[in-house]
């Protein structure tokens, strides 16, 4: 056989790669991201489901506002306006729970399909590839959490201005609030990620997570009684943090903002730390 | 080229490689034959660092493959068949694989054209047959232009022309001087695609020579030879290292002789040979002998586990 017939021939040229650094690695993942349809949908859906939900809630509000039967009696005017502030970000604890599922569903379905015995050939030193897979993620869910808490803004002002509770967005702290829900939703992201590597599975990863986010939360409430350590410990837990970094106001014995964001982080860290040394360890 | 050196892998209690040790050689196809279970998967995921060695080494081209700044162009490996999102594109699932080395698009459509993927290229995996779900693999292998190929069982689920088409890619590829180790159960095409073989049964390596050796199974030759004198003939070529077996009341079968000897044996002593038939063993008989314990191990294997299974549906 010529080895110009030959197939994959050297002598072709056509063969241009180079080292793998995390540049390139980032680009592969950001293809795989993007080329996969649950990606889109679920996204798509984040969106709709968190400015559906904070247009809900301005409904609401200017509907407490104008109830023509209790009115709204002195001090009541004052929370209103601070729980208007708060409508940009008020999809988030849906939102959070879908993008949790993208999260884990993207790292998940690799283990689920075979997928990542190609990644791991193709990155053998593996950590960039988890590493990649996580920015990706984290930063469509940033930017995800931001325009959805943007647009719930636009769309509430008009809705609100009917019982003059529209505001800018220089009003006490609702620009940070509403890029914080872009930040909340990464940290968020990077859980699903970290849970999704460490179970390797889809279906227990959204378990999981959905569990840590929704259902501790309400165990929390229901044994508030019972012991004074409970309620201390509730507000370490995923979503009161998410909670707080994008509060507009704080309250006073919670957690303020940064603390809140510092908490959501440090799950967020630690997670991911756990998904890096098992990674390193186990066979694929 | 692989070097592995004393390489074991057990999972739990079970040995899956056996600390075997050998070399692929670039230059030539080197198969990887052995009954299922026998390790040659579990061989093939260590060296590409899939699965980390209970003990020992392996390393391709002096490095072992992680260490590789470009592995996609040292190795090229067919693991598995779909080992893939069945919801991307094998256009997506390659370009995705080529972005860690910055491999080209057109790089991408040139092994698409290659493996000849082009009309479902754009399509999702899922809906691929296993023969497609091969070609993608063999797709992905041959990206990095690599100078190392692992392919297992490439030829699994093709149809014919797609077995021809692998054995002429792969001789191909070893023709370039490069390094092609494949997996096979399939002993008739270790038969013709492979120039070298290395035999796995129960983790253990059980041979590792050219292929015409393991035919003749060892060098010593087999004759067949019908006379009427039998017994006269073998008292006549009886000898150390020669080895007569009795297969009828006119039939020897004798081995470690040349025909010729046995001829010149006869002769000397004026008996009359009716039929002197050396006989090349197929590639089946060698492989039955080398692993016919390794399979009826395996079946013992199968019915103690089926056992259990049984109580705990009556329960």
């Amino acid at each position: 056989m010529s080895t110009a017939a030959a197939p994959g021939s050297r002598s072709q040229r056509s063969w241009a790669g180079r080292p793998v650094t995390f540049g390139r690695v980032l680009r592969s993942e950001w293809i795989k991201t993007a080329t996969v349809p649950s990606t889109v949908i679920l996204l798509a859906v984040s969106f709709a489901v968190m400015v559906g939900l904070g247009a809900l809630v301005a409904w609401g509000i200017v509907q407490l506002a104008s109830d023509p039967e209790s009115g709204p009696p002195e001090g009541i005017g004052q929370s209103l306006q601070t729980a208007a502030y708060d409508v940009p970000s008020a999809g988030l604890p849906f939102g959070q729970l879908l993008i949790a599922a993208l999260a884990v569903v993207l790292i998940g379905s690799e283990y689920t399909t075979g997928m990542i015995r190609s990644t791991m050939v193709a990155v053998p030193t593996r950590i960039p590839a988890l590493l990649a897979k996580t920015l990706v993620i984290a930063v469509i869910s940033f930017l995800v959490g931001v325009l959805a808490a943007f647009t719930t803004y636009l769309l509430a002002q008009p809705i609100l201005g009917g019982s003059d509770l529209d505001f800018g967005l220089e009003a006490d702290g609702v620009l940070p609030s509403i890029i914080n829900t872009g930040t909340v939703l990464a940290l968020i992201a990077i859980m699903g990620v970290g849970i999704g590597a460490l179970l390797r599975n889809t279906a227990g990863g959204v378990v999981t997570l959905v569990g840590a986010l929704f259902v501790l939360p309400i165990i929390a409430g229901l044994l508030t009684g019972l012991a004074d350590w409970v309620e201390d410990a509730a507000r370490f837990l995923p979503s009161s943090a998410a909670g707080q970094l994008v509060a507009t106001q704080v309250q006073p014995g919670q957690f303020n903002q940064v603390e809140g964001g510092l908490i959501l982080a440090g799950w967020a860290v630690v997670l991911l730390a756990a998904a890096i040394l098992v990674l390193r360890k186990r066979d694929v | 080229m692989i070097e592995a050196r004393e390489l074991a892998k057990r999972y739990g209690g079970k040995t899956a490689v056996d600390g075997v040790s050998f070399s692929v050689q670039p230059g030539r196809v080197t198969g990887f034959l052995g009954p299922n279970g026998a390790g040659k998967s579990t061989t093939m995921r260590l060296i590409v660092g899939l699965d980390h060695p209970t003990s020992g080494t392996v390393t391709v081209n002096g490095k072992p493959y992680a260490r590789h700044r470009m592995p996609l162009h040292e190795v090229g490996a067919l693991l598995e068949a779909k080992a893939v999102h069945p919801r991307r594109s094998a256009y997506n699932h390659l370009r995705a694989l080529a972005a860690t080395e910055g491999i080209s698009t057109k790089r991408v459509n040139e092994v698409i054209e290659l493996t000849g993927l082009g009309p479902v290229a754009r399509k999702r995996v899922g809906g691929f047959s296993l023969g497609m779900g091969q070609r993608l693999g063999i797709a992905a292998a041959l990206l990095g232009d690599p100078q190392t190929l692992i392919l297992d069982e490439p030829v699994n689920g093709l149809d014919p022309e797609g077995v021809k088409w692998v054995r002429y890619l792969v001789k191909g590829l070893a023709a370039e001087g490069r390094t092609v180790f494949i997996s096979s159960h399939l002993m008739s095409e270790m038969a013709v695609t492979a120039d070298h073989l290395i035999v796995i049964g129960r983790g253990r390596i059980l041979a590792d020579a050219p292929i015409e050796t393991v035919l003749t199974g060892g060098q010593a030759e087999r004759v067949l030879v019908r006379t009427d004198d039998a017994d006269g003939l073998a008292a006549a070529v009886a000898a150390a290292g020669v080895e007569i077996r009795r297969e009828a009341a006119d039939e020897l079968t004798v081995l470690g002789l040349s025909a010729r000897s046995i001829a010149e044996a006869a002769f000397a002593r004026g008996i009359l040979i009716t039929g002197l038939i050396p006989q090349q063993e197929t590639l089946e008989d060698a492989y039955m002998e080398l692993t016919g314990g390794e399979v009826e191990y395996q079946s013992q294997q199968i019915g103690a586990q089926a056992f259990p299974a049984n109580e705990g549906q009556s329960e």
